[in-house]
């Protein structure tokens, strides 16, 4: 029953289990009782263990000789602005969207016991907000693809704004306005590519490509030219709108301002899906939309992305090496992990393109861990300083164990995840840039100084707090989480070839288009004249 | 001897429908009668039944005549007021906005203490001025719609008058309306100086954009209608005037009002002066980017709820004047799209006020902004339904806000009107700021002291249903929905079809 529409079942299963969660409850109450807590919990953890068991069988049923989308479902929807409900799935979303549903019912069951008011609404915007991500990552129809994208701005909100630390609001707040700014200049862009699509092709489409067994154009068939004969429809322009508003999510070294205060003040699941799926949405926007949208901009801007990347990578290992709050030192690591991926991406050749997908998928299960790990050491303690630890591995060896094996993915030791994305990564942008990648291989050496002279202060050394010596060890719900994430923590870095192998048919579809386009554009007559007549003032 | 001219009385159907159901309802009144707090509601109530009922055949006739879609004239020999699409449309959205607006009214007027029966009268006095502005062909077929809903809404902004801000209102929007009404007329006088007409197809004929008297006649017409629909500069009332009014009334002149003015302006512009270009097209642009601006940078600052909902609702008025910007010869996307944000926005800022109606409690109205704060504790569907069309103001996706605004850009663009939509998205990235601060109130601070009453009317749970639901399927499934379900909602084809005879033309 579900093989037919797998993506949207997959998409519409939390939000709908969140809804009828909602529908039960109001009819409860219509009768004077209730849903308990214990409901709620359970129902949403096991709609999201629903979604992940069904998205497995995406994976199963995704053939990786096969370059183009599967699972494709296209139903029109505003047909007459080509506005359809066009989902797919290549190796890029597969690996995201499972990062998702495997994310998810973690975190639930991460904050159990996390979550002391309004739990219902809890449940509900988790659940709402998964179905957003699915769906952001699954759509092939732009005006889908930010509908969804802003959709999912407004669970978030609510999870740090409402269960988040005491400057919530605050970060909340900001996090919405960042996001919002880039995305509506994104927006406006949106709709000039509309435009200039149906001026080359004569048809209305906001569907990425076309649908298959048809023969209308999608726009991924327009060759934006890079000088048009206005400057706004030209694709430097789009090229920024769009790569501002992923830059953001990203976020990208100088966009990264929210970051912090988002991540520290969210409550631990917030923090966990911000990390682990929320900033990936940036990169995959970068991948999936702007490279072969835009192809000669991607190349014209890449030596500037290179550069914000390179500093994104030292500014935020500078930064989260004087951290004294252990979440803030994981979210600058965020900046600079993200770094890296950017590197990679605007390497635009084979091994960088797939280095930072599986990076994207490495951060979001170690940094995922790593905030998990965080937000059991604040159950119990109820601070984040790193200097009221130490010593943790007497009362918490389980803890300190995981906890190493943790950072060390997130440093990128051999034989763990970090190490065969950054390699591929560094190996990527050696090929184009080797300066930027001599550079960025020092943010490396840089990664293992701070996360490992944090470790050493939390766990190792006496106990000098006598409130350390009682705390408890984790117990089974905690152990389970957290060797749940690390069992693909190990996988990935002992055997990455499936994952590689799902990466390279549709990394290489991108890059065929942008040199496609390319030679286009360099073969079209020149539009230098056209250009020049159009500064001049009209007379 | 004069002959007698022709008429065709099913040409102002819904006219005489609403305006007799006004004094059907003023007669009811006297009838009536009643001295108790409880007699008062139950006539209130009844007339209430009576105006919902008068305003469903209208808006049965206005479906009616869109259907057909003839254009019948009033009179042929002298046209004044014509029944096209776009007037029944117009109708259509008035009387659907002065509808719900007295299903919110009921109770709240009794909340408030002020049950007088002439509010129900008054009320549909003023929509039929605009059911006549909406179809009026004429300038003077305009003015007296104009002054027909003005004067009535005079009264009801002052209604409250035991309250000193109610009386205030009233008069400062008695002042300044007709000051507006005074340059209007003088605006008419001079057009019809330079052209020698009155008629819209007259003065269209006669119109030479070169001469000054005519484009001065214009400008001070245009000043007149940019008072009505709150734009900048002339918007100064508006914050005043909202906040002072009783909400109810807020409710219904933020909506109808710029409704009627709205689909009066494109009939002008477009039946007029064809397509808005040269020097008015500039005179516009300026003022739909100063009104985005000063409404959106003014509502920030306010920490009155009504206040905001007022600044708002300038902010609005400027990217519905993108629309009248973002047309071309055969192009009317901008017409089609400005009726669709009419119609989204009345949802929206019907839920909006909605809520704010249904928090007044013992003769106050719920409009501090600390009145709010964890309301989502105390009253979780009423906080819900309020994010809900704060939102959609906001123009978040998944709403109607969202699909007006993404219309109203997308004819812009289309006539390469890019920086006026990039301002206008900077703009409306401001208003997020302000619109996401009750929600944050709501959900995210304490409760304060328990205000507010505790129950909804029947009326007002009806009314906030209605425009959730309306909000809802226009932002997912404008037109063409799925079969069988809402395969009969067909919003984007109703609006082109409301426009086309007039490009057409």
């Amino acid at each position: 029953m579900f093989d037919a529409n797998l993506v949207s079942w997959v998409s519409f299963l939390p939000l709908g289990a969140g809804l009828l969660l909602l529908a039960l409850n109001a009819a409860a109450r219509a009768v004077g009782s209730e849903l308990s807590a214990s409901v709620w919990k359970g129902a949403g953890l096991v709609a999201s263990v629903a979604t992940f068991a069904l998205s497995l069988r995406l994976w199963t049923g995704y053939d990786p000789t096969i370059p183009d989308y599967q699972f494709v479902e296209h139903v029109p929807w505003l047909a007459e602005w080509g506005v359809n409900y066009y989902v797919g799935i290549d190796g890029i979303s597969l690996l995201l969207v499972l990062l998702t549903t495997f994310l998810q019912p973690l975190v639930l069951l991460a904050s159990w016991n996390d979550v002391k008011h309004s739990l219902k609404s809890y449940v509900f915007f988790m659940l709402a907000l998964e179905t957003g991500m699915i769906a952001t990552f699954a759509a092939l129809n732009l005006f889908q693809f930010y509908l969804f994208w802003e959709l999912m701005l407004i669970p978030m909100y609510f999870i740090i704004g409402i269960w988040g630390g005491p400057r919530r609001v605050y970060a909340a707040i900001k996090f919405f306005l960042f996001t919002m700014a880039g995305s509506l200049l994104m927006l406006v862009a949106m709709i000039v590519v509309y435009r200039l699509h149906f001026e080359q092709t004569g048809t209305y489409t906001l569907d990425l490509v076309a649908v298959p067994g048809t023969t209308l154009p999608g726009l991924l068939d327009t060759n934006i030219l890079p000088g048009g004969d206005l400057w706004w429809r030209t694709q430097p322009w789009l090229f920024a709108a769009f790569a501002l508003a992923f830059g953001i999510k990203v976020p990208v070294f100088p966009f990264h301002t929210w970051l912090p205060d988002a991540h520290v003040e969210a409550p631990t699941a917030g923090s966990v899906i911000l990390a682990g799926v929320l900033l990936k949405m940036g990169t995959y926007g970068f991948v999936r939309f702007a490279l072969p949208l835009f192809p000669s901009a991607a190349v014209d801007f890449a030596p500037l992305v290179f550069g914000l990347g390179l500093a994104g990578v030292l500014y935020g290992a500078l930064v989260a090496m004087v951290q004294q709050d252990v979440k803030k030192l994981v979210a600058y690591s965020s900046v600079a992990h993200l770094g890296f991926v950017m590197l990679g991406i605007f390497a635009l050749n084979d091994e960088g393109l797939k280095g930072s997908i599986l990076q994207m998928v490495n951060h979001g299960l170690s940094t995922g861990a790593l905030f998990l790990l965080v937000g059991m050491l604040y159950e119990r303690r109820h601070t984040r300083e790193i200097s009221a630890f130490g010593g943790i591995a007497k009362p918490m060896p389980i803890f300190a164990a995981l906890f190493g094996i943790v950072t060390m993915s997130s440093i990128g030791l051999p034989g763990l995840n970090g190490f065969v994305g950054e390699f591929l990564i560094l190996l990527g942008t050696f090929r184009t840039a080797p300066a930027i990648a001599s550079a960025a291989t020092f943010g490396v050496v840089l990664a293992a100084v701070y996360m490992l002279w944090m470790y050493r202060r939390v766990v190792f050394g006496p106990v000098e707090h006598p409130e350390n010596r009682g705390l408890i060890d984790l117990d089974l719900r905690e152990k389970l989480v957290i060797a749940a994430v690390i069992v693909p923590i190990v996988w990935i870095g002992v055997y990455p070839q499936p994952l590689l192998t799902r990466l390279s048919a549709p990394v290489g579809e991108i890059l065929r288009v942008m040199e496609t386009k390319r030679a286009q554009a360099a073969a079209a007559p020149a539009l230098a004249p056209l250009q020049a007549s159009a500064t001049e003032p009209a007379r | 001897m004069i002959p007698a001219p022709t008429l065709d009385l099913g040409a102002v159907l819904p006219l005489i429908l609403i305006a007799g159901g006004a004094f059907l309802v003023l007669g009811l009144d006297l009838v009536l009668g009643g001295e108790s707090e409880a007699e008062k509601y139950r006539k209130s109530a009844v007339l209430s039944f009576a105006s919902v009922g008068v305003l469903a055949a209208v808006i049965a006739s206005a479906c009616t005549a869109f259907s057909a879609g003839a254009g019948a004239e009033f009179s042929p020999a002298h046209p004044m007021f014509q029944l096209d699409r776009l007037a029944s449309f117009g109708i259509a959205l008035v009387a659907g906005g002065t509808l719900l607006s007295i299903l919110l009214s009921t109770y709240y007027l009794k909340e408030i203490g002020v049950q007088h029966g002439e509010y129900y009268a008054l009320v549909l006095l003023a929509s039929s001025g605009m059911v006549l502005l909406v179809g009026a062909v004429d300038l003077v077929s305009v003015f007296l719609g104009i002054e027909l809903m003005s004067i009535p809404i005079y009264v009801l902004a002052g209604f409250d008058r035991r309250k000193l801000r109610s009386n205030e209102s009233a008069l400062k929007y008695f002042l300044a309306g007709s000051f507006a009404s005074a340059i209007l007329l003088y605006g008419m006088a001079l057009l019809y100086g330079a052209t020698g007409e009155t008629s819209y197809a007259g003065i269209g004929a006669a119109f030479d954009g070169t001469a000054p008297l005519g484009v001065i006649g214009l400008g001070l017409l245009l000043v007149g209608f940019t008072f009505k629909i709150s734009s900048v500069p002339f918007h100064q009332w508006t914050p005043d005037v909202y906040e002072g009014a009783p909400a109810s009334v807020t409710a219904y002149m933020s909506v109808t009002v710029k409704a009627a003015a709205f689909v009066a302006l494109v009939r002008l512009a477009a039946a007029t002066f064809g397509p808005v270009e040269g020097l008015l097209g500039d005179v516009l642009w300026v003022i739909a980017v100063a009104t985005m601006v000063v409404g959106n940078l003014m509502a920030v600052i306010q920490d009155n709820v009504k206040r905001m909902l007022a600044y708002s609702s300038i902010a609005h008025a400027g990217y519905l004047l993108i629309g009248l910007i973002a047309v071309a010869p055969g192009d009317a996307g901008g017409y089609e799209a400005v009726l669709f944000y009419l119609v989204a926005y009345l949802f929206l800022n019907l839920g909006a006020f909605g809520v704010v109606v249904s928090l007044a409690h013992r003769g106050q109205d719920a409009e501090r902004f600390e009145e709010f704060a964890g309301l989502a504790r105390r009253r979780p569907a009423l906080a819900a339904l309020m994010t809900l069309f704060l939102i959609g103001l906001a123009g978040i996706p998944g709403t109607a806000g969202f699909v007006a605004k993404f219309r109203i850009f997308m004819a812009a663009v289309q006539q390469d009107h890019v920086w006026l939509v990039v301002i206008a998205v900077l703009t409306s990235l401001v208003s997020v700021y302000y619109y996401l601060r009750l929600p944050v109130l709501m959900y995210m601070r304490e409760p304060g002291e328990a205000a507010g009453r505790l129950r909804l009317a029947t009326g007002e749970w009806l009314v906030l249903a209605v425009c959730a639901i309306a909000v809802v399927v226009l932002g997912v499934l404008p037109n063409n929905g799925p079969e069988d379900l809402l395969s009969w909602l067909r919003a984007f084809d109703w609006t082109r079809e409301s426009v086309a005879a007039l490009v057409a033309r």
